[in-house]
């Protein structure tokens, strides 16, 4: 397995309390897969994207606990440094929503995709160059050659998403974390970009990590789909599981409060009530306060039920 | 009185910048009829807002006229002034800033109630109450301040700020899009049921094109400051005729699995409204782009489903 997760648990401490952002998240990526960690804001997935680069806010952010494993090797113990170099853009790469965010305005974009593969030794002097213009080819950035020295203000939106997604992938990483690469773009800008990271991954196999709160593009792009509430994963599985046969009461929920292209107008069904507070989270089951098929079980935490096929989900509903 | 309760006529706004004229909009006219829902879907830029603002008077139109009820608003003085401003109100996109966090809700939602009437204590009270109520909060929630609330109640305080002075008109600038998927579906079937209790008309600008299938009676389709289709939603996304239209629905990804995405409807990129492509602002990202597209601007022709674009009809895909 390319990246095996098990347990993963990340603290964040802060001045309100100690908030369980991810708590005893499993999952796992094979080379060549896309998985897609879809869920709410706040429901811990951009956390678990962050715990694989150990990228949590500075003083707050903590791992606690768990495995994190990369072609068999564990990366919660590393130190800091050998992260630095071995890891960090280099066998695990990110991609970030925003491209105006992700880059830095005063430096050219010859300078930024050409940084890490002169920190990871990749290329340098005057074989550096041409391989800048190698991987900016690769994410489709027109005449690549004559846009070195222009600083991302100059590129659109989109070209700035393709010079970001360059900058991730000029390591060949083997994991790629693409956390909502396409939510600050247009629709037909976006589907540019959710084409450009199947070419990525077709031409380079790495592993990639989709994580998303919009349920087509994950739909459009993953083969496994794991669903986030609450710091937890509630129900994972094949996409077409999910999307065919949800199983877990909030993927149901969330799948039926979509407006969807092409379906008959009607009134949606909306999810009553809020997430709970992670600083001191509901023993038991997480969604219970929201759920339509609530028991007196549900106060006590739910078991992973499988459901076969890889597909399984966290309900007492599913246990009896 | 019979017609349309908002009017556009060849509206268009143009920026004067250091770097030149920004055409933002470009001769848009619409007609939205009462108790309707018109929406006005496009990517950023398309000048969408630009048209939101002009109608809530934050902006003047450059050329055209926006009528409401038959009235010439930019011609609106005093009295008419006065009562229109009550007659058109507005939900913004991100309700963690169209609240000002310095105000208790209660003060918020009677702030617009203020600059029109005189009301005594006891009956700002009730109003504020009875609104918050229509909108699912407790009348308590007047004593706290907006970050007490999570986003999906803030925007339904937003909604309250705005019913509070009974409009006829609801401009809705992305209400949702700031929210999580679940809260969405809460604050659309709000939004439903209040229009259909006040026979309220709305104006949404949207992105989310399935949402505007779902939301609206009628669509208007903007690309770079001009319309290229509207008429009936149901018709519009059942047989869109524009390219653009074609091409935006084309790009939409569906929560299924088994359903291709096609890029090759829109090619390239969105164009500037500082420079923007002669005749036919789609026509380099347009798959169809004959030479007329390049020279000529396309008319709106059809009713009520009105395409602006060059292909014969019967030729359209």
């Amino acid at each position: 397995m390319l990246l095996s997760v098990r347990n993963l648990q990340t603290h964040l401490h802060l001045r309100r309390g100690l908030l369980r952002a991810v708590d005893g998240v499993s999952l796992e990526v094979a080379e060549g897969e896309t998985l897609g960690l879809v869920g709410e804001s706040g429901s811990g997935k951009t956390m678990t994207g962050l715990s694989l680069l150990r990228l949590l806010p500075k003083g707050s952010g903590r791992i606690a606990g768990g495995s994190i494993q990369l072609d068999g090797q564990e990366l919660t113990t590393l130190s800091e440094a050998q992260l630095a170099r071995d890891i960090r853009g280099r066998r695990i790469a990110m991609i970030m929503q925003d491209p105006m965010t992700s880059l830095n305005p005063v430096f050219s974009i010859g300078d930024q995709v050409g940084s890490p593969l002169r920190n990871h030794d990749i290329a340098r002097g005057t074989a550096l160059r041409g391989a800048v213009v190698d991987v900016l080819r690769r994410v489709r950035l027109p005449s690549p050659g004559e846009r070195l020295g222009d600083y991302p203000h100059q590129f659109s939106g989109g070209q700035r998403q393709r010079i970001v997604a360059a900058m991730a992938i000029g390591c060949t990483p083997r994991l790629l974390v693409a956390d909502e690469p396409t939510t600050a773009l247009d629709v037909t800008i976006q589907v540019q970009i959710i084409n450009l990271l199947r070419t990525i991954q077709d031409d380079t196999g790495a592993g990639i990590i989709l994580i998303t709160h919009d349920l087509g593009v994950a739909a459009s792009l993953c083969r496994r789909i794991a669903v986030m509430y609450a710091g937890q994963i509630v129900e994972t599985g094949p996409v077409r599981a999910i999307y065919r046969s949800p199983s877990h009461p909030y993927t149901q929920a969330l799948l039926a409060a979509i407006p969807r292209l092409g379906a008959k107008r009607g009134r949606l069904t909306a999810i009553a009530g809020q997430p709970p507070s992670l600083i001191d989270p509901p023993t038991g089951c997480r969604f219970a306060a929201r759920c339509p098929s609530r028991m007196a079980k549900c106060a006590e935490a739910p078991p992973v039920v499988d459901l076969g096929d890889g597909h399984s989900a966290s309900c007492w509903k599913l246990a009896s | 009185m019979s017609g349309p309760m908002l009017e556009l006529d060849g509206v268009t706004k143009h920026y004067t910048t250091r770097r030149g004229v920004v055409r933002a909009v470009e001769s848009v006219s619409l007609a939205v009829q009462p108790r309707s829902t018109m929406a006005l879907v496009g990517e950023s830029g398309c000048g969408k807002t630009t048209l939101a603002r002009m109608i809530l008077q934050l902006e003047r139109p450059t050329a055209g006229a926006i009528r409401f009820e038959g009235q010439d608003v930019a011609a609106m003085r005093g009295a008419a002034l006065q009562a229109y401003r009550r007659e058109v109100m507005a939900v913004f996109q991100d309700p963690y800033s169209s609240l000002n966090p310095r105000l208790r809700v209660g003060t918020i939602i009677a702030e617009p109630v203020l600059a029109h009437e005189r009301p005594s204590r006891a009956e700002l009270d009730k109003r504020v109450a009875e609104v918050l109520d229509v909108v699912g909060l407790p009348a308590t929630a007047a004593r706290l301040y907006p970050h007490e609330f999570s986003g999906g109640q803030r925007q339904r305080i937003a909604i309250a700020r705005a019913l509070a002075l009974r409009p006829r008109l609801m401009v809705l600038d992305e209400p949702v899009s700031a929210l999580d998927v679940s809260i969405r579906a809460q604050i659309l079937n709000l939004l439903a049921d209040i229009q259909a209790e006040y026979g309220l008309t709305y104006l949404i600008i949207a992105h989310d094109l399935a949402l505007v299938e779902h939301f609206s009676s009628d669509v208007a389709v903007i690309y770079l400051g001009c319309v290229a289709e509207t008429g009936p939603t149901e018709q519009v996304f059942a047989q869109p005729r524009h390219p653009y239209t074609q091409a935006l629905l084309a790009a939409v990804p569906l929560p299924d699995p088994d359903h291709v995405l096609s890029e090759a409807a829109a090619l390239g990129e969105i164009a500037s409204a500082l420079d923007p492509p002669a005749g036919c602002r789609f026509h380099p990202r347009c798959p169809h782009a004959m030479d007329i597209c390049r020279t000529t601007r396309p008319l709106a022709a059809g009713s009520p489903h009105i395409t602006a674009c060059h292909l014969p009809r019967t030729s359209l895909p």
